[in-house]
């Protein structure tokens, strides 16, 4: 049976729209930090954790004890959790009986547990009665009607059948299911790991599937005959509509029914969804697939297991969950109770025995002595915590004993709704105090006017690691630092020497148009005969019987490898390197080429493959091949000539057969005027013309308000990580160039800039670059903070005697910096000499075992735009993003519509993926890295069977356990004018409503009025900056 | 006479369904000493009365004791209270010594009845403890131990190990001496008591799964507390006499 077009349509809808809470999941190789409620963005922050929570089944905030440990750390502001409880009172009916106010501080403050138990039974008469020692009269029956609209909310709506069986009858449905969708998905989207790969996955993810499960002879075996179940529909659409027929699912319930599926595996959801809209990617276009074959192969999984259940006389369907609440409450109620953890302890063994008896009188027996105890137990447990609470307030216990029970009941929704609400308390004093650190320390005064220009000026990238680099590079010489996006401005398209790849270098915001090719200056490697070696070594590794029939013969070597990596990282992997080939010096290809080289090089290219194809197919060696019979042979395949002698002659061909080659030559080599075309449009993106390149030097300059004064050196900082045995590697590069390192940017860069046209041109626009000053590309190496240097090759040759002293103030800066890392990095917080640091820290890198080589951008709170005067004088201990900024180079705000519009999202988003990861690591993080394998090639699992682990691993955020990550939004400071700020910032959309909603904290520093702007609550608030000034001791400033 | 004596015998060292007596007399007696008591004595009467006569114990008898230690190892698969899953492993256990009664006297089977009762009365103290807690021994219930009581956990862990005749423990020699013992006669039943065996294991690893893992919760009364690590080395010490005097017994008996 085929399904009308509309209706196909019209689940192909449904589930987009189910879809769409799910974030995106990039492949690993380039880790892309995000916010993992990025589709909620539209909500109140407050909103959006709420259904967050609901909809992924997290945390939005921490526990009350870790924000607590805070408080008594001082990193919270007490007085606004006073303010906000005070705000919180005034939209609720007063109690005059007891002081409410210091109730809830000590609730917050002192109280471990949560005081408000969720208590289906108990009602505020027994409450009373609990109060006064007393046991809830039984006179007043349970109304079995409540407890069924319970039962409802619980187990219907947009809840999973199978959940509701599990929830029920303690099967294990929902596990079993998950695990054959994780099983399928490691056979489809696998990119290489496995050495033999599910057949016919060209056709896509739901038809190679069906193939494969319709002759699945251990489903089949089990009683989950899959076939009856396609034998239903062929397509996907067709499916899904079946299977929500059959488990009676009302149609309108079906969006969320399709959004509870999909987030169930939100990991592998994620990466479905990113997949199918990622047109270039390699893999879809080979393999496709999408959200709506997914969910068609986890819907047919969960009717097959369901139907397998109904055979045991269990419900399968919506319907007959509806009938059992209806007609058997009492054991319907007593069965959620014991299978969803909620039973009486007390009474477990008797529930159960009662239930699996199945006699209804016996467990109506059971039912109406539980509810009664549950009752009692439930009044007496909410008095004894309201009673600890009242003491701990010094509030008088009579007072809640003579309580009306109407007031009691006001009091329970009063301390409910505000526990339910707590953390954004918490959270928002959290962030009072971390705004106030940092206004305290801010500077406004102009920078002093310099007699000559710095030694050195240097660029680095807006990460928060930069900000310890910059410090001690400024600390250790004349040198002046900027901070700038890691891409530099420039979106890239990079194709790698040896690589037939391109890698996107810039923020996933943007599509890069421009691409650059890396072109060796030296002998050509072997590319092949390396690339054979790792093949044959994958093979041997990753097949089924390569290691057990090879494991006498090599298995040694694979020894010694591991011995050496795991005794002596450091010393094995100097060694090791020695027999690696380097990189041959290469340059980019960065000029855009002219119509005639184009040509040219499509020529060329169709004259070489011309070469191969006769050798190919005729055996005729180079030399044999004259450059007559080629240009023949070549326009003859373009259509412009008919014959072709000297080719025919040559191999003494018939006519015929050499029509047929040179169809061949059309048909399988490409040598087309067609294609030959889009070879020239794909030779068109090669390269920036000169006014790309001024624009870019240009911008990038401009916004970090660097347009005069400039140094004999300007160095490019790309930054990148180095570490081993690290699936998350990536995440530790640098996110502004899309999880990968930023030195191709910065090199192009510095070519474009050093080049005379291009500074001839910026001269006319008023950046007047000085003759003698030379950008040089480097790279910060965030793992070792070695700073290395790039092609110096270039390099004037009056630059060269200053060499030396620029390479000693760059590895000072390194291992100060190093030294200052390497504390919270070690196990005992010994501190250790710059030097000792520095190689201690070059070991992590090395280390296989090692889980933290770096702590990456955890703990970042602030995102800085404006001077770096305006923080000079602050530790701000690589919490910071900062981007230099001059308002007054900017008058028509585009740089700083350009900054929000980019760095200030990539900011948004690192910042909330660390949010995330550290107030719920399990769900919205990934969990321990010791448990991951890689899956696929192109994410990680926990074990060898997991929904694909989103977020950032507990090494990242976590310390021991507890939070190294301080879980703040991003508080974002800004210096230039308010309405400067103002316009620039409702000129940015997607920033006007990360600010209008909190999903960043805003404050605007107006350096002409002296004042601080921020936004809260939906209005602007200015106060003067000297009220929140006073000097900063060394203890308040390491507490930033 | 002796068939009264054998089936007296059965209520002892239970057979089914005498061995309904046994566990319902279990799970209705709450107290723990009282419990500690019960599993001591009930097998070491069973022993005491099957040595009053010479009769040798019939096959049918062996098969029955066999058949019921199967019967209860594979119904401990669904138990979630530690309280009935010591009972239904104690009395699958004691079931299994018959197939020693015919080539052993009754002080070596005494002693071993001693030695495997012993992991069963060391369970039987530490399930008092979780219903002290939490209001009962019941998996599942309140997972994470390991967690919030790591000294509690570490100790069930290698008692239910002891329990489930793990090596070096009493029950994994005596469950060896009875396969060498049974292999020549009724070699069949050697397949059985593997599936016995595997059956225990697996009993014992849900148990654990439903207690030892997974997010601590907090208990009836507020905050849990793990049992002292004085008492934790006296577990300690407990059960490495029992490794102990099974190594050397081992060798006496062998």
């Amino acid at each position: 049976m085929s399904l009308p077009l509309g209706t196909k349509l019209k689940i192909r809808s449904m589930i987009y729209i189910a879809g769409e809470p799910i974030p995106y999941f990039w492949p690993m190789r380039s880790f892309i930090h995000h916010n993992p409620l990025h589709a909620l963005e539209h909500l109140p922050f407050k909103d959006a954790v709420s259904e967050g929570e609901r909809l992924f089944h997290g945390r939005g905030y921490l526990p009350r004890t870790t924000y607590q440990g805070y408080l008594e750390q001082g990193k919270v502001d007490h007085e606004h959790l006073r303010q906000d409880i005070k705000t919180f009172l005034s939209t609720r009916d007063n109690i005059n009986d007891i002081d409410e106010e210091r109730c809830l501080m000590n609730l917050l403050t002192k109280t471990t547990q949560p005081v408000i138990q969720d208590h289906s039974l108990a009602s505020s008469a027994d409450l009373k009665a609990a109060f006064n020692g007393q046991v809830p009269t039984t006179d007043t029956s349970i109304n079995i009607e409540q407890i069924k609209e319970s039962l409802r909310q619980k187990l219907q709506g947009d809840r999973p059948v199978y959940e509701a069986i599990d929830a029920l009858y303690g099967t294990e449905i929902g596990k079993e299911l998950d695990e054959l969708v994780i099983k399928s998905c490691l056979d489809f989207f696998d990119e290489g790991q496995s050495v033999w790969g599910m057949p016919e996955r060209e056709q896509g993810f739901f038809c190679a599937w069906r193939e494969v499960a319709s002759c699945n002879a251990k489903l089949f075996v089990r009683g989950k005959d899959i076939n009856k179940i396609l034998e239903a529909n062929k397509s996907p659409e067709g499916i899904i509509c079946r299977v929500m027929e059959t488990l009676q699912i009302p149609e309108e319930n079906w969006v969320a029914y399709f959004t509870s599926e999909l987030t169930r595996l939100h990991g592998w959801a994620g990466f479905v969804r990113w997949r199918a809209s990622a047109k270039h990617y390699y893999w879809n276009e080979k393999y496709p697939a999408d959200l709506v074959d997914f969910a068609a192969v986890r819907l047919i999984f969960a009717l097959a297991l369901l139907k397998e259940q109904a055979r045991k006389h269990i419900p399968s369907t919506a319907s007959e969950i509806s009938n059992l609440i209806e007609n058997h409450a009492e054991e319907t109620y007593l069965r959620y109770e014991l299978n969803s953890g909620s039973v009486l302890p007390a009474f477990a063994v008797q529930v159960e025995q009662a239930l699996a008896i199945g006699n209804k009188k016996r467990i109506i027996n059971v039912f109406n002595k539980y509810v009664i105890n549950k009752r009692a137990h439930e009044a007496s447990q909410q008095a004894k915590r309201l009673r600890q609470l009242a003491i701990a307030a010094d509030c008088k216990i009579e007072a809640l004993k003579n309580m009306s029970e109407d007031n009691l009941a006001k009091l329970v929704n009063t301390f409910s709704d505000f526990e339910k609400q707590e953390g954004y308390t918490w959270l928002r004093a959290m962030e009072s105090h971390a705004m106030s650190q940092l206004l305290k320390g801010v500077s406004l005064q102009p920078e002093p006017k310099r007699e000559k220009r710095p030694f050195v000026q240097a660029m680095f990238c807006i990460d928060t690691r930069s900000e310890r680099i910059r410090r001690h590079l400024e600390s250790v010489g004349d040198y002046q630092t900027f901070g700038i996006a890691g891409f530099f401005g420039i979106p890239v398209s990079f194709m790698e020497l040896g690589k037939g790849s391109q890698s996107h270098l810039c923020p996933v915001l943007l599509t890069p148009k421009n691409l650059v090719l890396e072109m060796s200056v030296a002998e050509q490697l072997d590319v092949n005969a390396a690339t054979a070696m790792k093949k044959a070594v994958h093979e041997l590794k990753e097949s089924i019987f390569g290691p057990f029939v090879t494991v006498e013969a090599i298995g040694i070597l694979f020894g010694f490898d591991m011995l050496g990596k795991t005794l002596m990282p450091q010393t094995y992997h100097h060694w090791r390197s020695q027999f690696k080939k380097k990189k041959p010096p290469t340059h980019m290809l960065l000029d855009k080429l002219d119509r005639e080289q184009a040509d040219s090089i499509v020529r060329a290219v169709q004259r070489a493959v011309i070469v191969q194809a006769v050798h190919q197919e005729f055996k005729l060696e180079t030399e044999q091949v004259s450059d007559g019979m080629v240009r023949e042979l070549r326009e003859a395949s373009l259509g412009k000539l008919n014959d072709t002698v000297v080719f025919k002659q040559t191999l003494k061909l018939s006519n015929q057969q050499a029509k047929d080659f040179v169809k061949r030559l059309q048909d399988v080599y490409r040598i087309t005027p067609a294609f030959s075309r889009i070879q020239l449009e794909q030779l068109a993106r090669i390269g920036f013309s000169l006014d790309e390149q001024v624009n870019f030097v240009s911008q990038a300059l401009r916004s970090i308000g660097m347009t005069k004064e400039f140094s004999r050196f300007i160095l490019l900082f790309g930054h990148g990580s180095t570490s081993d045995n690290n699936p998350y590697e990536s995440a530790l590069d640098c996110g502004a160039c899309g999880g990968n390192h930023g030195l191709v940017n910065a090199r192009a860069l510095a070519q474009m800039a050093n080049k005379a046209e291009v500074r001839y041109r910026l001269r006319k626009q008023g950046i007047d670059i000085a003759e003698d000053a030379w950008f040089i590309p480097a790279l910060h190496n965030t793992t070792t903070d070695e700073l290395k240097l790039y092609d110096l090759d270039r390099l004037p040759s009056s630059h060269i005697v200053y060499i030396d002293r620029l390479r000693n103030g760059l590895l000072s800066a390194s291992r100060l910096c190093a030294q200052e890392r390497l504390p919270s990095l070690q196990i005992q917080e010994t501190p250790r000499e710059p030097a000792a640091a520095y190689r201690e820290i070059e070991r992590n890198s090395m280390d296989w075992s090692q889980v933290r080589p770096e702590w990456g951008l955890s703990r970042n709170a602030y995102f800085i735009i404006g001077r770096r005067a305006l923080t000079h004088e602050l530790t701000l201990e690589g919490r910071a993003f900062l981007h230099s900024y001059d308002y007054r180079v900017d008058t028509k705000r585009r740089l700083l519509e350009n900054i929000l519009t980019g760095p200030l999202v990539v900011g948004q988003w690192i910042n909330m993926e660390h949010y995330f990861s550290t107030v719920d690591n399990e769900r919205f993080g990934s969990g321990s890295k010791v448990y991951h394998n890689v899956a696929d090639r192109f994410g990680v699992m926990t074990g060898n069977l997991s929904d694909l682990r989103t977020g950032l691993p507990s090494q990242t955020v976590l310390n021991k356990g507890l939070p190294y990550h301080e879980p703040l939004r991003l508080i974002t400071v800004m210096e230039a004018p308010f309405e400067h700020a103002k316009q620039a910032i409702e000129a940015v959309v997607t920033v006007k409503y990360l600010v209008y909603n909190a999903w960043i904290r805003l404050l605007i520093i107006d350096p002409e009025e002296q004042l601080v702007c921020s936004y809260e609550n939906g209005e602007w608030i200015k106060r003067p900056l000297s009220s929140l000034q006073k000097p900063v001791s060394p203890e308040e400033a390491n507490t930033l | 006479m002796q068939d009264m004596t054998l089936l007296l015998t059965a209520l002892f060292l239970p057979l089914f369904p005498l061995s309904m007596v046994f566990n319902a007399l279990f799970t209705r007696i709450q107290h723990v000493a009282l419990r500690v008591i019960l599993l001591a004595t009930w097998p070491q009467i069973g022993l005491a009365i099957l040595f009053t006569t010479d009769t040798a114990v019939p096959t049918w008898m062996l098969t029955w004791a066999l058949i019921t230690a199967l019967l209860y190892a594979f119904r401990m698969l669904a138990l979630r209270d530690v309280g009935q899953w010591t009972s239904f492993l104690a009395t699958s256990w004691w079931a299994v010594l018959w197939l020693l009664a015919t080539d052993h006297n009754q002080d070596t089977l005494q002693l071993y009845a001693i030695g495997l009762t012993i992991p069963f009365i060391l369970l039987t103290l530490l399930s008092a403890n979780l219903i002290k807690q939490f209001g009962a021994a019941y998996s599942g219930l309140h997972g994470g131990l390991a967690q919030s009581m790591p000294r509690f956990s570490g100790v069930l862990v290698v008692v239910i190990l002891a329990s489930i005749a793990t090596p070096l423990f009493p029950n994994f020699f005596i469950m060896l001496k009875i396969i060498l013992n049974t292999s020549s006669a009724m070699p069949i039943a050697i397949l059985v008591l593997l599936v016995i065996w595997l059956l225990w294991s697996w009993a014992g690893v849900r148990l654990l799964q439903g207690l030892i893992v997974g997010t601590a919760k907090p208990g009836s009364e507020g905050e849990v507390s793990d049992i002292k690590t004085a008492t934790s080395w006296l577990y300690a010490l407990i059960l490495i006499t029992l490794v102990a005097g099974s190594v050397y017994f081992s060798g006496v008996f062998a």
